[in-house]
């Protein structure tokens, strides 16, 4: 075995490990919430005046059961890892007898078509707009940085606000919510795309903005500091031109942004909850939202369980990416060092 | 014989955040002819390595160029303007050998890629197999292994490291090399390979001439032809190495050649004499002679005039105690300053 391969080896078991953490933490943690989800159930058809009574009682009973709520709490989790060792996430208790998995897959491809382009646009923007801040100085330093820190400090709900009565109310330019217009059903057909795409931009826009300001900050000051290093004036005294000089420094300051970039994508999943619920979004934000105030457990754990996975998997990819981008990171993953 | 390169008074000052200006480098003249190794000496703080990011064109804020020219060949630039000097100038005119070879190399990028970038940056359309092995000949001229030019800085020791600098200043064929302090890190072996290596490069005439900025009196008084010695920004004596040695005129060069370790049996057991007092402060540099405060032959006259650079022996001395006891007439007036 290589050192390399001996590397991503115990890489790869720490993952595991801190997989299966966050898979027990995921799966106990919704249940120290008080209260149950079968009591919601139980009371709403109470309310809806169809049952009472010992038929309430036994509905209560068998929906219990059915949930596996009365076993101990070590069988329930073993058939919670058995379950999800068949890909199974079990039955959602708010919309049943909807299964989470379908839910989570109707709801994913609004998340990423919302934010995986507003995360790589605003990462390759932000980024290149602080390294050139950076090398140019003057007043195009100071403009894009003062913007980028008034940016970057504003709340995404904030900015999601401001945008949405500013292009929407004040000047109704476009729809001021959901993933597209009442009455539509999602079809792969043109026109419907049109529409999505219509109100697609005030979403994208409140995100994008954003990350672009904190991204460029971020690349601003590592630039600077790059800068100052003596191979970006001995390059220069050579006349390479600016251009290169600027990918030098994008280069060598980018390792802490490739980190921001990993740890983004990973979190992409829960990350624009505030700003799918301002915008009514049909993603996952919105249903984890949903899924919080209804005591949905089985939902609930589906979305975090996502939300984990997507952040483990970003950080390994970070952890091997190091290595490609840095040589030296690369020598001491091989053992060189 | 024609100079390769003329500067004339060269003024340069770091500005402070608070508006303050420390002149680093104060009307400083000098020429180079060609095939001479000019070598420019003083203590630490004198303002050489300034002079050497000015003549290299790396100047950058806070450092500012408030006047100067420089010619080369007889065409004549401003410093003030950067923007007015030919583009092909840095790098293939004048090349830097910069000081702390350790960091003056791109930590990701490999010693090939950065030979090519800066061959490319001159001649766009070169061959990437011909430049490879013009730098495969040149490192091999400095008994460096091929497999240099596939590594990165960080697999090289610090030896090899200046010398792969001195490969990349010198791959463009140079007229002017501006070497400040290249040999300060290394141990006396790899000092000595390194000189060896300049002067061959002038014997070959692939470089024509070189600055050699060095506080290493001993070493410099075996490399140059001509040294020029600063104190406090500028130029206070300037001559053939031999009378510089031996005939000092200035009383700082004078207390500077007492103060090194000479290792001649007829100056054996002599006692080695330092320099009382500190450089000035550049602030605020003394009135008239900036040397005046240390200086053990002061006259009134030294703390009022700026004594000129003048024509002495076929050398050059700012002195009035010199003037004075070699009843010279300055034939510029001194200044107030």
């Amino acid at each position: 075995m290589t050192p390399f391969q001996r590397y991503l080896v115990t890489k790869s078991a720490w993952y595991l490990l801190a997989f299966f953490l966050a898979i027990a933490a995921n799966f106990y943690l919704p249940r120290l919430i008080p209260g149950n989800p079968v009591d919601a159930l139980v009371a709403r058809m109470a309310a809806g005046g169809g049952a009472e009574g010992e038929a309430l009682r036994r509905i209560y009973q068998h929906y219990i059961s059915e949930f596996g709520l009365d076993r101990p709490m070590w069988e329930q989790f073993l058939v919670y890892l058995g379950n999800l060792a068949r890909g199974d996430l079990g039955t959602s208790f708010s919309v049943f007898p909807a299964k989470v998995s379908d839910l989570i897959l109707r709801a994913l491809p609004w998340t990423i078509a919302l934010q995986l382009p507003a995360i790589l646009l605003g990462w390759i923007i932000g980024n290149a707009l602080g390294a050139i801040a950076a090398y140019r100085g003057g007043w195009f330093d100071r403009g894009a940085f003062v913007s980028s820190l008034f940016v970057s400090s504003i709340p995404y709900y904030c900015l999601a606000i401001m945008l949405l009565y500013g292009l929407a109310v004040a000047l109704p330019i476009f729809p001021p919510g959901g993933g597209y217009s009442y009455g539509r059903l999602p079809t792969l057909s043109w026109s419907f795309f049109l529409d999505a795409l219509r109100h697609y931009w005030l979403p994208f826009l409140s995100l994008v903005l954003i990350f672009i300001g904190g991204q460029a900050v971020g690349m601003r000051s590592m630039a600077i500091y790059e800068l100052n290093a003596d191979y970006v004036n001995y390059a220069r005294s050579l006349g390479i031109p600016d251009r290169r000089i600027v990918a030098y420094i994008f280069r060598n300051a980018m390792l802490p942004q490739v980190t921001g970039l990993a740890l983004s994508i990973g979190s992409l999943v829960g990350g624009a909850l505030i700003t799918e619920i301002v915008f009514g979004y049909p993603g996952i934000g919105t249903l984890l939202f949903s899924a919080i105030r209804q005591n949905d457990y089985p939902l609930i754990q589906g979305v975090t369980l996502l939300i984990v996975i997507g952040i483990l998997l970003a950080n390994y990819l970070v952890d091997v990416a190091y290595g490609f981008i840095d040589p030296r990171i690369r020598a001491v993953q091989a053992g060189e060092r | 014989m024609q100079p390769v390169l003329t500067v004339e008074n060269v003024e340069a000052a770091y500005r402070l955040p608070n508006a303050q200006e420390v002149r680093a480098v104060d009307g400083v003249s000098l020429s180079v002819m060609p095939g001479e190794v000019l070598g420019i000496v003083g203590e630490s703080g004198c303002g050489k390595s300034t002079l050497a990011s000015v003549l290299a064109f790396t100047a950058r804020p806070p450092l500012r160029i408030k006047a100067g020219t420089l010619a080369f060949d007889g065409q004549r630039v401003p410093l003030t303007e950067s923007e007015r000097v030919p583009s092909d100038w840095r790098g293939r005119l004048i090349a830097l050998l910069p000081q702390g070879a350790m960091n003056s190399l791109n930590p990701t990028l490999r010693i090939r890629d950065f030979a090519l970038d800066v061959l490319r940056a001159h001649e766009p359309n070169v061959d990437r197999r011909v430049a490879v092995e013009r730098a495969r000949e040149r490192l091999q001229q400095l008994s460096l292994p091929p497999r240099v030019l596939d590594s990165y800085p960080h697999q090289l020791s610090g030896g090899m490291k200046q010398r792969v600098v001195a490969v990349i200043s010198t791959l463009l064929n140079p007229r002017i090399l501006i070497a400040d302090e290249p040999t300060s890190a290394l141990d006396v072996s790899s000092q000595r390979a390194l000189v060896h290596l300049l002067l061959e490069l002038l014997e070959r005439r692939i470089i024509t001439s070189v600055l050699f900025i060095s506080h290493d009196l001993p070493l410099l008084s075996n490399v140059a032809d001509q040294i020029a010695v600063m104190y406090a920004g500028e130029i206070v004596e300037l001559g053939a190495t031999r009378q510089i040695v031996r005939t000092p005129q200035h009383p700082y060069t004078q207390a500077l050649i007492r103060s090194t370790l000479v290792p001649e049996r007829t100056i054996q057991g002599r006692r080695i004499e330092g320099i009382p007092g500190q450089p000035p402060d550049l602030r605020k540099p003394p009135p008239g002679c900036r040397f005046h405060p240390r200086c053990p032959h002061a006259m009134e006259r030294c703390t009022r005039e700026r004594p000129p650079l003048e024509l002495i022996d076929g050398g050059r001395v700012a002195c009035w105690w010199v003037f004075e006891r070699l009843r010279v007439v300055p034939s510029r007036e001194g200044s107030d300053a």
